[in-house]
């Protein structure tokens, strides 16, 4: 571990720098829009009617044209929804109102997926699983920190070890593991396993459990408690900051697991928003482009959310990887 | 409102249903045709017959059926491809709809077409119902012809008509044959049935009865070089840029064929259905796909005869119910509601009056006529055939690109030899050990 | 004697949850995976022992060395391009600029995105005739290829893809950026140094723990790729981005070839284990650095 973090900031470059400041800015604003671009591009195009989503138009809102006079357009038959309301004088805001209505409606409405269903199937899978995941992984960090014991060390690098494994590898053994289970088809497998704990976890707790004071334990042993005491109402009050990553780490992680939903589920009842967002875009033999925007950005909203909530925390928790022993 | 305490779909089931989950492959309009028989079924459903069905669309269904049943996790009633049928036969994955007791009565009798019959049937049992069939023709763009000056009611008939015709009717963009303006015909677009080419020369992919892979024939190594040929003569940089072009839009307003930039394609019956929806002004005919000079006869045309399936899994919670849908499934006038909504041919041998005269598709006796021809084929019933196909599709792609027909194919004939007999093999050791069931 | 035993019960009681889950979740399915590599096995039908049959298999299927390429490739790709993009973003993110609070947000949100979503996205970008990419060229008069329809030009639009993921590389690095000693920056402009020589000379070496390890971890990440290919080129076109874990899912849950696919597994798991022991004998090395 590196003690001296963060006193200052910004030594790179400082007045010498190689660029003139104004490229740097012009280089930053580029970087920023690039990394912006394909979120941005993703919601525009949830916004747009399906003609205009084909148009090859750049522009971040619909330009929701009326249409003048129906020029051979009514000899093609385009399903409801996708077509505005012929005359329609209403300020532009209202059109624009009621057509992403419209569109995000029809993605909640639609014949081939259920996605009111989907987003709570994830919910209750993340919930579970991060309930399970914080309280378990605290506990084995707590055996991984503030115990001394003969081989510890070691263990601890297998469960780094651990987090190297893909879960590709063990995708197809996990399988016929639930298969024997009965498992297949239920959403166990996707949140019974973070009740184990999960090694990142137990990496970011340990380091964050090794900074808290000896001394306050070791009071509170000298008071009496145990070591669950300890953990109770020493280590856990202290540590909440870093409960509440992990937490909303794993929040993240399971929203947006793809592979295991993938291997694991097979009714549609019981699909994840993530997969049943795969289901919806690979289902339709053209793709509504709107549409699967639309739905692209339903999924991506609850992660968004937990990200403006708590940037500054995920970005740290993130960080501390590059710093391991 | 995003939480509604029930699922969508369940609210409308009566209380004491016993609920099947159906899992179908279609969606757009073909979906929206069984959903109708679907709901006609669950409708009839009254004291004595308590079933409600829910219709899943379910993608990439082949493998999640397989990984379902599989994990002991199975719908009531599945939706596959025929070919499936070997291979669920032989695991014992779906039940033989002979050994229900409703058999007799309601199912041994049905008319079907010999071709379809044979699709449904493995090791002396039938393992599924049909739901539609269909064969391949071609089609073609009568003003197209016309343009050219061609009579569009005299349609090429021999392999050397057709690319005498497909050479008129290809034209290139100004500055050299880099990029095709029109296309006459292109075997890779939609490159669907790489196997399919072979029937064109008389040619056969497997022998049951001495189950060998037959793909080193003469017969099918003259079709691979004529897609070799034919590749060439177009330009190959043309020809493959025009299918990266328009492969992702085949079925969409901008289908080669459609929008007018391909004169003659090879598909099945339905593409009548998106013609309907997207050029209802374009005038196409289809005929059987023109063969070698001495394949040709009239009377009995060549070509595939595939068909889409239902079965029930074993292990299923409702088998009886499930078995009781299949029947309903297999009557005519449902078979003939879902071939009139998709545009396909009967997989009966009879139709009722009016059938063939209100069909969509106005080319529907041809098609028909093919699914009831002597001389028609179906895919080879082994278990190997996936594996065998992907190879072709690999051998097609060379072959396109100008390997050497015969080498090529003669390399797919012993790798698909191979997977046959490894298949042959493991059966033997399964029924050996007595752990098949 | 007694304590120390007592503490290493206390301690393993501790730690039991990750040791059951472990067993339960890896330890047990791995070797009913070694298990079933030695037989055929195809899902819906019982197992039939044919010994390393599957093992020899993969060693004459030319699509298990395309797929073993193809993954090589892409993690090359990632390691390659994904340190370069993520030190100078990095490097730029430290260089007191006002606003660069925020770019380090919107380039770290999108690792959090999921990867369907993700991948539809830049599916959407990538459309041949739709796409924004190629809407943009064509303003400028350019007519853009079919990126993920082309057999060229599909793996590197999926390498370009993963760069937009390196966010949480940028965060480590710009990290260990801070932790850089002002003194020898002070130093190296003493010497003067140009910004050039400085960078290469104090900046990359203080920080190259970091850089090394976002190599392995986009190494391993690179090596386990499935979901976008999946996603967005099913493995074409002509296999050109078929991805080895990807090949696995197809044998097991598409071929139903279980038997051969947790063959496979097997042989990623072994090469997953020797960038694993690779990455912490590095990992050691670093902290011999630090001290000196």
């Amino acid at each position: 571990m590196t003690g001296n973090r963060g006193t200052t900031s910004g030594r790179v470059g400082g007045r010498r720098s190689g660029l003139a400041r104004p490229w740097l800015y012009a280089l930053l604003v580029l970087v920023g829009v690039a990394y912006a671009l394909p979120l941005v591009w993703m919601a525009s195009t949830s916004l747009k009617p399906a003609d205009e989503a084909l148009s090859g138009s750049i522009g971040l809102l619909p330009a929701l044209k009326q249409p003048a006079g129906d020029p051979a357009g009514s000899a093609s038959p385009l399903p409801p929804h996708s077509s505005s309301p012929s005359s329609d004088d209403r300020p532009y805001i209202a059109r624009l109102g009621s057509q992403i209505r419209n569109n995000y409606r029809e993605v909640l409405d639609s014949s081939v997926a259920d996605f009111r269903q989907y987003l709570r199937n994830s919910l209750i899978v993340s919930t579970l699983s991060v309930i399970g995941m914080t309280i378990s992984s605290a506990i084995v960090a707590y055996g991984f920190s503030r115990i001394r014991w003969r081989g510890r060390d070691a263990t601890f690098m297998v469960v780094l070890a651990t987090m190297m494994i893909p879960f590709t590898v063990i995708m197809a053994p996990q399988y016929l593991l639930f298969k024997h289970l009965g498992w297949i088809g239920s959403l166990r497998p996707l949140w019974v396993p973070a009740w184990f704990g999960g090694a990142f976890s137990i990496f970011l707790l340990r380091q964050f459990f090794m900074g808290i004071p000896r001394e306050l334990d070791e009071a509170a042993r000298l008071d009496g408690c145990s070591h669950w005491g300890t953990f109770r109402h020493v280590i856990v009050p202290l540590a909440r900051p870093a409960l509440v990553v992990v937490a909303l780490l794993q929040f993240i992680g399971t929203w947006n697991d793809f592979a295991a939903p993938l291997v694991f589920l097979n009714h549609q009842d019981k699909y994840t928003a993530a997969l049943g967002l795969h289901m919806y875009q690979t289902e339709h033999t053209t793709t509504p482009w709107n549409l699967v925007m639309a739905a692209s950005v339903m999924v991506i909203a609850p992660v968004m959310i937990v990200f403006l909530v708590a940037q500054r925390s995920l970005i740290e928790g993130v960080a501390t990887q590059g710093l391991k022993e | 409102m995003l939480w509604p305490y029930t699922p969508r779909g369940k609210q409308r089931v009566p209380k004491g249903r016993a609920e099947l989950q159906y899992w179908e492959k279609w969606t757009g309009i073909e979906g929206l045709a069984l959903q109708k028989v679907v709901d006609r079924y669950n409708a009839t459903q009254g004291e004595t017959d308590r079933a409600w069905v829910h219709l899943v669309p379910v993608s990439d269904i082949t493998s999640k059926a397989m990984v379902a049943i599989g994990g002991g996790d199975p719908p009531d009633v599945v939706g596959l491809y025929s070919y499936s049928v070997p291979g669920y036969a032989q695991a014992r994955a779906a039940m033989p709809v002979d050994q229900f007791t409703g058999w007799s009565g309601e199912l041994s009798s049905r008319p079907y077409l010999s071709g379809v019959r044979d699709l449904l049937e493995h090791d002396g049992h039938r393992w599924a119902g049909v739901n539609t069939c269909y064969t391949l023709g071609m089609y073609y763009n009568r003003t197209m012809l016309r343009e050219i000056g061609r009579d569009p009611d005299r349609l090429p008939r021999t392999v050397g008509e057709l690319d005498e015709l497909s050479d008129a009717l290809t034209t290139y963009e100004a500055g050299g044959r880099d990029r095709l303006a029109r296309a006459g015909f292109l075997a890779n677009v939609p490159g669907w049935w790489s196997y399919f080419w072979p029937i064109m020369f008389g040619g056969a992919l497997y022998d049951r009865a001495s189950d060998r892979a037959t793909i080193d024939s003469p017969e099918c190594i003259a079709a691979f070089e004529w897609l070799r040929a034919s590749a060439k003569r177009v330009g190959v940089g043309a020809a493959t840029a025009f299918a990266s072009g328009y492969g992702r839009n085949i079925h969409t307003a901008q289908d080669p064929f459609m929008s007018g930039h391909m004169g003659m394609i090879v598909q099945g019956p339905w593409l009548a259905n998106f013609i309907r929806q997207y050029r209802p002004d374009l005038d196409y005919a289809a005929a059987p796909v023109p063969v070698a000079e001495s394949v040709y006869d009239p009377e009995r045309p060549s070509g595939l005869l595939e068909a889409d399936i239902l079965m029930i899994p074993r292990g299923c919670p409702h088998p009886e119910e499930a078995f009781a849908f299949l029947c309903f499934m297999q009557r005519q006038d449902v078979q003939e509601e879902l071939a009139l909504a998709h545009c396909k041919p009967s997989p009966f041998v009879s139709t009722t009056p009016g059938f063939m005269e209100n069909h969509p598709n106005r080319s529907v006796r041809v098609f028909d006529a093919i699914a009831k021809s002597p001389k028609v084929q179906i895919l080879p019933r082994t278990t190997a055939w996936k594996q065998y196909s992907d190879l072709i599709n690999t051998a097609f792609d060379s072959v396109w690109l100008g390997a050497d027909a015969r080498t090529t194919l003669m390399d797919v004939q012993t790798r698909a030899q191979r997977m046959i007999d490894t298949a042959a093999a493991r059966k033997r050791q399964r029924a050996g050990s007595g752990v098949g069931a | 004697m007694t304590g120390v035993a007592r503490q290493r019960v206390q301690g393993l009681l501790w730690i039991s949850p990750w040791i059951v889950g472990t067993l339960l979740f890896l330890v047990v399915p791995v070797g009913m995976s070694a298990y079933y590599s030695l037989t055929d096995y195809s899902l819906i039908e019982s197992p039939v022992y044919v010994g390393a049959e599957n093992y020899r298999e993969m060693g004459r299927d030319p699509v298990f060395w395309m797929a073993l390429r193809n993954t090589g490739v892409y993690a090359l790709g990632c390691v390659v391009l994904g340190t370069i993009v993520s030190v100078l973003i990095a490097v730029l993110l430290e260089q007191r600029l006002r606003g660069s609070g925020m770019v380090r947000a919107i380039v770290f949100l999108p690792t959090l995105i999921p990867i369907v979503s993700a991948s539809i996205g830049w599916l959407w970008l990538y459309n041949g005739q739709y796409g924004l990419f190629n809407a943009l060229l064509g303003k400028i008069g350019v007519r853009g290829p079919d990126w993920l329809g082309d057999a060229a030009w599909a793996m590197p639009s999926l390498i370009v893809m993963a760069m937009w993921v390196v966010g949480s590389a940028v965060v480590i690095c710009t990290s260990a950026l801070r932790d850089v000693p002002v003194a020898l920056y002070e130093a190296a402009d003493l010497d003067g140094m140009g910004p050039v020589s400085r960078f290469r000379h104090v900046t990359l070496p203080m920080i190259s723990p970091a850089v090394l390890f976002n190599a392995v971890m986009a190494a391993i990440w690179g090596l386990q790729v499935f979901a976008v290919p999946l996603i967005m080129t099913k493995g074409g076109p002509h296999d050109s981005t078929l991805a080895y874990s990807m090949y696995v899912f197809r044998n097991a849950f598409e071929y139903g070839r279980m038997g051969y696919a947790s063959a496979m597994a097997w042989v990623q798991f072994l090469l997953a284990l020797v960038v694993t022991v690779g990455a912490l004998w590095v990992a050691r090395k670093f902290v011999y650095y630090r001290g000196t």
